[in-house]
């Protein structure tokens, strides 16, 4: 054994050796060089987002505008742009999303990133695409601390079209104080990040506006809620579920009526979908308003219904048109400031934050905050679901 | 008083499934020392192959049978195709490593486990699927029934707790009253003598993991029913499946029934009272505590190794 | 050569049972005996320096980041599968929680040198420190081992791996605010940094290859001590305990503390392990520690052989690759076709067989592409994946519909398990005869429904090997065979 050591200490200590005399920051580390590239060349941009595995209906809606938006976009700006496809299934955390970063970062076609459409797969990563000065656009990654607060997690080089959790939160609490006068509300994570994130930012104004607040949590794979709808006491007003899966949260509800209870299910923009929570009486809050009640879509809309036929307008679609509609113009402006000569992926971050475009997919005119990363004026939208299964603007 | 009520249904309910999944665990460690890990991804397969059934015939909002006989089917084709799988599993990733180390077996079976779910992930996508039983006969499961005091019991959960104990009655017939669940115990107290006193060996076992899988494809239409189904579920139900088959002894018929309930019952008053945030992790604390302290659970007999 | 000492009578001065021994324990004959038995002299230490030289040397011939990242993250498996091995190959016990040990690792570092915390602690601490932590932790998890085998033993480290995501996720509520990070995790956690000197993560965003060379040391100390430990008493008492537990306690083995010590060196290394990763990525998440990464190691170790160390590196660099590859659905292809003509070539040996066969699925596959086009256009409309040479050799190889029934998929899928099942009953004419159109579903599901669907594929890869590799040849690639005593 003593031997065994001495041997091992004495190949540790060579292999360190010759590893720290490897690690010189004047080493070359491969293409760190970057080279320029001409505007009138194929660029491409990337869509990190989860394709497969729980959330990928949200990553196929996404890929699907992304890929309309190109189509429809770039000719108009004279660019010709590719679209590289990353998938990120929610399952495997946030290895996917680191390898995906490396792959873009490593080729130099690729200026700017659509997403990530997580927010932890855009926490983990942000750093890494900041350092290559590649701009990363989300259309779905809500959580606070990507933008704002200290530990802040995005870096400068990330932006999101939708407002972040700390305008859903507190909003989906106001509505409830305000409008439904709600006295007593049980608030439900499953402890993961976005449940979690969501839940304390409506706890938070809830409770500053006196309302009584029960706080319970299980598991993101529970599927059966007997229990959780059993310690919802008989007199609770609202149910507050940010689930990502809306079958959990029609299921959660019709449980609530099979248990007698008059709690209704208030959900977050994770259980947006009207093929499967379609709950009578429930809300559900939501970054954008059906577009199609939106003047001036319906031939954007029409457009993306002839290129992929059968599918559901749903809500997180189109605020990946506008991601890439904000990624297209900055690559344009920075085109148009350097002689359609892109010297390299900074000179696109640095045109992202002026980016201005009226008749935005969403409504009115988008523009980002001063202040930060994330759009300006943003809301979210209340929706209460109707007897006939659709959703309807309350607030 | 009505919380308790309640939550003592929904005992009896998440009981009644842990049982199910149990059994299939009993009856085949008893006979092969095997811990078929794949056996919770069977029970999931089960809850898709009634969610298929149940649109081909019509779906939950327009079928085309009358409610009880769509139940019926699905409940069969369930078992019917978990059955076959079961002996799938057991031909091809079992009988090979019957004589290789006992960790092989294991290997073996996690293989299988991860296979099926990512299969199913791979053909069917990750979207939950939900049976809406709640649409059925307008409704009619989830709003007749009879009271207790203030709480009302749906009939859906008389009906799920019913069947249950309807096909463990079938099974305990099985194996005590029949020639072949007489081989089964044989077979389980000593594969060697049993083979040499003329009992096909591989015929018990693959009997026994029909029964157990079809009994998992039950479970799984009767989880269906009441909470949407996912390719991921079928790990957790496995486990707790074990984990019921632990506490009443494994091995054991009633046992594994005993211990299906306890194990629902726990898990209802858990979450009910004190947290729903711990409930996965209590399972694992009762299963080690019996795994610790009383291997042979409550009905077991004390395992004496022969050198 | 063990044939020939098997017709040789018996030599003054020479065991006969030491002599036979190569027979004994399966050397091959023939050609590959023969290359086998040379390499075998070959001491391991040259085998260590070629490859660590060539690994070393790859970074000139690859200058892309993603290549090296992708390099860094095979060592970091390959540092894995060794820690794996110690327990289930040496120790013979199956860990199922052996991932949460890289996360205390991970989560021990991340503490140590975070910015949250403040501690800053130097390398030459904090690394042995997430070390130390992630053997004892190692050792309390085998604790119950003295109870329990085989099975049970599994479900108990099963316990302590939910335990470890349950209060990884849950850090928020359980240890209070800003402790471990919960669901979020820990960021900026620094980067290593020698003599004082940091050693940043990457340069403009992409991978610093110095992270390589440093994995590659830790990698070369773990192999060379893990090395010494096998050859050592405890190594041979591993042995014993792995091959008949019962009768090494009879034989005075300690048999207790030789599975905690199995244990506590596999952790360990895990433990080592994570706090390399954390540094590099310069955070930590709690959901990089789940079940499919557990399962992916054990793929490695199984399949290069439990109980080798150079088994396992091989089984981690092929698994890691593969991995790799199937992001891409221009590579993947690529592998699938080459798998499947080595897997044929292997099994058929370059004979009339193997001839008949290609040139059988060749035709029908034509046959099938014109039959279905001329069916119905839209039935070979679609674009296979990824495009490429080969790709567009498959677009008219392959029936490709442009749109597929939902029926299909899961039909096309569970007839080729079926079929690949059946092939292993059979034998003679009537298996070659259905391995042509069996070869030809197979691409058509790999084509339609897997180059799809990159991430099940990948885990439905990895059970399929396991499932192989432990009925057709449970030794792995360079595993020893093992018998078990009744």
């Amino acid at each position: 054994m003593k031997r065994a050591m001495v041997l091992a200490l004495v190949a540790g200590i060579a292999a360190v050796l010759a590893a720290s005399a490897v690690a010189r920051p004047t080493a070359t580390t491969g293409t760190d060089a970057q080279q320029a590239v001409s505007c009138k060349s194929q660029l491409k941009i990337a869509i990190v987002t989860p394709l497969t595995g729980g959330a990928g209906f949200l990553g196929n809606a996404q890929l699907s505008w992304a890929k309309y938006a190109v189509k429809r976009l770039a000719p108009g700006l004279g660019l010709k742009v590719q679209l590289l496809t990353g998938d990120t299934p929610v399952e495997q955390g946030p290895a996917p999303a680191q390898a995906l970063a490396q792959k873009y970062v490593a080729d130099q076609k690729v200026v700017a990133v659509i997403g990530p459409a997580t927010s932890g797969a855009a926490a983990a990563t942000s750093q890494t695409y900041f350092a290559a000065g590649m701009a990363h656009i989300s259309p779905s990654a809500t959580r606070t601390s990507l933008t704002k607060g200290t530990p802040r997690e995005g870096t400068p080089g990330f932006f999101r079209v939708v407002p972040g959790d700390f305008i859903q939160g507190p909003t989906d609490a106001r509505f409830m104080v305000d409008k439904l006068n709600a006295k007593k509300v049980v608030i439900i994570d499953f402890q993961e990040p976005y449940s979690v994130g969501l839940a304390d930012a409506a706890e938070v104004v809830l409770k500053a506006r006196n309302v009584q607040v029960i706080r319970l949590s299980t598991s993101v794979r529970t599927t059966d809620f007997s229990s959780l709808v059993t310690r919802t006491p008989s007199d609770a007003d609202i149910v507050f579920f940010p689930t990502q899966q809306p079958p959990d949260a029609q299921t959660f509800g019709q449980q609530l009526i099979e248990q007698g209870k008059r709690a209704k299910v208030f959900g977050g923009d994770g259980a947006n979908s009207p093929a499967q929570f379609k709950l009578p009486g429930a809300y559900v809050s939501n970054f954008a308003p059906d577009i199609s009640g939106i003047a001036g879509t319906k031939s954007l809309i029409d457009g993306w219904k002839r290129d992929n036929p059968g599918d559901e307008l749903e809500s997180f679609g189109p605020p990946t048109y506008g991601a890439v509609q904000v990624a297209l113009r900055a690559i344009k402006a920075a085109c148009v400031a350097n002689k359609n000569v892109l010297p390299n992926r900074r000179a696109v971050l640095r045109k992202v934050k002026q980016v201005r475009i009226p008749n935005w997919i969403l409504g009115g005119t988008f523009r980002f905050s001063t202040k930060s990363n994330d759009p300006l004026n943003a809301k979210f939208y209340i929706f209460q679901i109707q007897p006939n299964g659709t959703y309807k603007l309350v607030g | 008083m009505d919380t308790f009520i309640q939550l003592t249904i929904n005992g009896f309910t998440l009981g009644s499934v842990y049982a199910l999944i149990a059994l299939g665990y009993s009856l085949v460690y008893g006979i092969l020392k095997l811990l078929n890990f794949a056996h919770g991804d069977v029970f999931m397969v089960g809850s898709f192959i009634g969610f298929g059934a149940l649109q081909l015939l019509g779906g939950s909002t327009a079928p085309k049978v009358p409610t009880w006989l769509l139940l019926v089917l699905i409940t069969l084709a369930a078992m019917a195709g978990c059955a076959l799988l079961g002996v799938a599993i057991e031909r091809f990733a079992y009988r090979p490593l019957r004589n290789a180390p006992r960790i092989a077996p294991l290997i073996s079976a996690l293989g299988v486990s991860f296979f099926l779910a990512y299969s199913m992930q791979l053909m069917f996508g990750s979207e939950q699927r939900d049976y809406d039983a709640f649409s059925l006969s307008g409704g009619a499961l989830f709003f007749n029934g009879f009271d207790i005091g203030n709480v009302r019991v749906p009939l859906l959960r008389i009906v799920i707790v019913a069947s249950a104990f309807a096909l463990m009655i079938v099974l305990w017939l099985l194996v005590t009253r029949t020639r072949m669940g007489k081989a089964m115990r044989a077979t389980s107290y000593d594969r060697e003598a049993a083979s040499m006193m003329g009992i096909d060996v591989d015929r018990v076992i693959v009997f026994a993991f029909v029964l157990g899988s079809a009994l998992a494809g039950a479970a799984g239409v009767m989880f269906a029913l009441r909470a949407p189904t996912d390719v991921a579920i079928g790990f957790l139900a496995g486990l707790k499946g074990f984990t019921a088959a632990v506490i009443g002894g494994i091995g054991s018929i009633p046992g594994a029934m005993a211990g299906g309930l306890i194990l629902g019952f726990a898990e209802a008053f858990t979450q009910g009272y004190i947290s729903t945030r711990w409930s996965d992790l209590l399972v694992f604390v009762i299963l080690i505590v019996f795994m610790l302290f009383r291997p042979q659970g409550l009905f077991g007999k004390p395992d004496i190794k022969k050198v | 050569m063990p044939a020939a000492s098997a017709t040789a009578g018996p030599r003054i001065g020479q065991d006969e049972w030491v002599a036979r021994s190569a027979e004994r324990r399966g050397g091959r004959g023939g050609r590959w005996g023969v290359l086998e038995a040379r390499l075998r002299v070959v001491p391991w230490w040259a085998w260590l320096i070629l490859f660590v030289a060539v690994v070393a040397a790859l970074p000139i011939g690859f200058e892309s980041g993603y290549v090296r990242r992708v390099a860094f993250d095979t060592v970091i498996f390959m540092l894995l599968a060794l820690g794996l091995n110690v327990v289930v190959g040496w120790g013979g016990l199956l860990d199922l929680g052996f991932v949460a040990f890289y996360g205390v690792g991970a989560y021990t570092y991340a503490v140590l040198s975070a910015d949250r915390y403040d501690l800053h602690l130097p390398i030459f601490v904090s690394i042995p420190a997430a070390a130390v932590v992630g053997g004892i932790v190692g050792l309390l998890v085998g604790l119950p081992s003295r109870r329990l085998v085989g099975d049970y033993l599994a479900i108990v480290t099963l316990f302590f791996f939910q335990i470890f995501l349950t209060v990884s996720n849950n850090s928020e509520s359980i240890l209070g605010e800003n402790v471990a990070g919960g669901p979020n995790g820990i960021l900026n956690v620094q980067p290593l940094s020698l003599f004082g000197r940091e050693l940043p993560v990457s340069h403009e965003g992409i991978f610093n290859v110095a992270y390589l060379y440093v994995a590659l040391a830790f990698f070369v100390v773990v192999f060379v001590a893990l090395r010494f430990v096998n050859a050592s008493r405890t190594g041979r008492a591993w042995r014993s305990l792995r091959e008949d537990a019962l009768a090494a306690e009879l034989m005075g083995m300690p048999v207790n503390w030789l599975k905690l010590t199995a244990f506590a060196f596999g952790a360990g290394v895990a433990a080592l392990t994570g706090t390399l990763v954390t540094a590099l990525n310069g955070s930590v998440f709690p959901q990089t520690f789940e079940f499919p990464l557990l399962i992916t190691v054990y793929t490695m170790v199984i399949l290069g052989g439990a109980g080798s160390q150079a088994g396992v590196v091989i089984g981690a660099i092929g698994i890691s690759v593969l991995l790799e590859a199937l992001r891409e659905p221009g590579d993947s292809r690529f592998l699938f076709y080459a798998l499947v003509l080595l897997g044929l070539a292997g099994t058929l040996k370059l004979s009339r067989k193997l001839a008949l066969v290609l040139g059988g699925t060749l035709v029908l596959g034509f046959a099938a592409h014109a039959l279905a086009g001329a069916i119905d256009g839209s039935w070979t409309a679609g674009a296979a994946q990824g495009g490429g040479r080969l790709g567009e050799w498959a677009n008219e190889w392959v029936v490709v519909p442009g749109d597929i029934a939902g029926w299909v998929t899961p039909v096309a899928y569970i007839g080729l398990v079926s079929a690949v099942l059946t092939l292993t009953l059979l034998r003679g004419r009537t298996r070659l005869f259905l391995l042509v159109p069996t070869l030809y579903l197979a691409a058509f599901v790999w084509e339609n429904v897997m180059l799809a669907r990159p991430e099940p594929t990948r885990f439905v890869v990895l059970g399929a090997i396991l499932i192989g590799v432990m009925v057709a040849r449970p030794e792995g690639v360079l595993g020893e065979k093992r018998v078990e005593i009744v």
